[in-house]
């Protein structure tokens, strides 16, 4: 087997230390930076393409955190001024409704006394006629003359049962 | 015919030596250097551009950096860190050469138990070094686990200590034997194909099952062997 032969020995071993040498230095000199540099160049714009966009994704929360608070202040300011025109309107407005419920009830009580009045006025000429006709009545049927106090009490009396 | 032993066979392209040594240039050397090459210029023609979104090459350049970096980091941990070139040279190197081994008529230096033994060797010394380096005398408990009670040392020490000096012989052996055996089976069953004829279409679909397995078995080889390192560099750096 020329594995076993010894005499090719020292050549083999020779050559495998200068070569192995050779392509020691030109991997750790040479190849192997190269390797490494673009490497960490690579992960470094990878890290900094990421910070950036961290910082612009913090900006824009910042921005829209502003947006919302100023739409927020908006609203309760807009929804102050509905309130206070509301309430305006609805004080005014009480206000009208009362003016017309004092007129239409002096109104009412004005036309309820007027009907009072009128009763009162047409019962009395009712009760003075019944007992004039009483009175004239007892007259003829019986020839009596009552007197016109007592025929007001007998009508009265009759009317208040 | 060429026996199935003959694709491991050493020819020198370039007699040298050194002191009375022979350091050859080989066809093992060769293919050495043609992985180095290919590892450079798959690792540096690929991150040319450096692109922030990767392309396929650059993509895949990356993925081998992070699978190894991942591998280095879930085993040692950060301290391992510094032993990252290492590590990764290591596993592209025995990964590449792995795979030039699965071209046709091409040489795997990666089924030589020389190469084998003497990365393994390196990867043992280094990391005895690394151990006594930051842990002092220390890390002799590496041989007798803490808590263990004291009248099991007789046995708990040889068994820790042949263990602990096993460890460049399976580092070795593991893939000097997996890629040596892939290539002979390979080759066996393919010459299979052309001997029986019209029968040959059943050794020839095996040999296809086969080679897409020797491919598997090429990149996980060379990931074991490096997730061994790792593991011994663990060992090292944080004891058991």
């Amino acid at each position: 087997m020329p594995q076993f032969d010894i005499a090719t020995f020292s050549a083999q071993i020779f050559w495998l230390f200068v070569i192995f040498a050779v392509l020691y230095f030109l991997m750790s000199k040479i190849a192997l930076p190269k390797v490494g540099e673009v490497l960490e160049r690579r992960q470094k714009t990878i890290e900094d393409n990421l910070g950036k966009a961290r910082a612009l994704k913090d900006e824009t929360d910042a921005a829209i955190a502003k947006y919302e608070a100023a739409l927020a202040e908006a609203r309760d300011a807009a929804q102050a001024d509905i309130r206070e025109a509301s309430e305006k309107a609805a004080a005014e407005q009480a206000k009208k409704t009362e003016a017309l419920v004092k007129k239409l009830s002096k109104k009412t009580s004005d036309a309820e006394k007027a009907i009072a009045d009128a009763k009162t006025d047409a019962l009395t000429g009712v009760a003075e006629a019944a007992s004039e006709i009483a009175r004239e009545a007892t007259e003829k049927l019986i020839g009596v003359k009552v007197q016109a106090k007592t025929a007001d009490k007998a009508v009265s009396a009759i009317v208040g049962e | 015919m060429a026996g199935p032993l003959e694709q491991f066979e050493i020819k020198p392209l370039a007699e040298l030596s050194l002191g009375g040594i022979d350091i050859s240039f080989t066809n093992s050397a060769l293919w050495m250097v043609f992985a180095a090459v290919l590892v450079t210029c798959f690792m540096t023609l690929s991150m040319r551009r450096g692109a922030l979104v990767p392309g396929r090459w650059q993509g895949a350049a990356e993925v081998m950096y992070e699978f190894v970096a991942n591998m280095l980091k879930d085993n040692v941990g950060s301290a391992g860190r510094k032993y990252f070139p290492f590590i990764f040279t290591l596993f592209m190197f025995v990964m590449f050469g792995n795979l030039l081994g699965m071209i046709p008529h091409s040489f795997t230096f990666t089924s030589h138990i020389a190469v084998n033994f003497a990365l393994a060797l390196v990867i043992f010394i280094g990391v005895t070094i690394i151990g006594f380096m930051r842990h002092g005398t220390h890390y002799l408990r590496m041989f007798f686990p803490e808590g263990a009670p004291i009248a099991t040392a007789i046995i708990l020490v040889p068994i820790e200590i042949i263990s602990y000096f096993s460890r460049p012989f399976s580092l070795a052996i593991r893939l000097f034997a997996n890629m040596t055996v892939g290539h002979i089976m390979l080759k066996v069953i393919g010459g299979f194909v052309g001997l029986i004829g019209i029968l040959g279409v059943l050794p020839f679909a095996l040999l296809t099952g086969i080679t897409v397995l020797e491919f598997g078995i090429a990149a996980l080889q060379a990931y074991v062997f490096t997730i061994l390192t790792c593991i011994y560099l663990h060992d090292a750096i944080h004891m058991h």
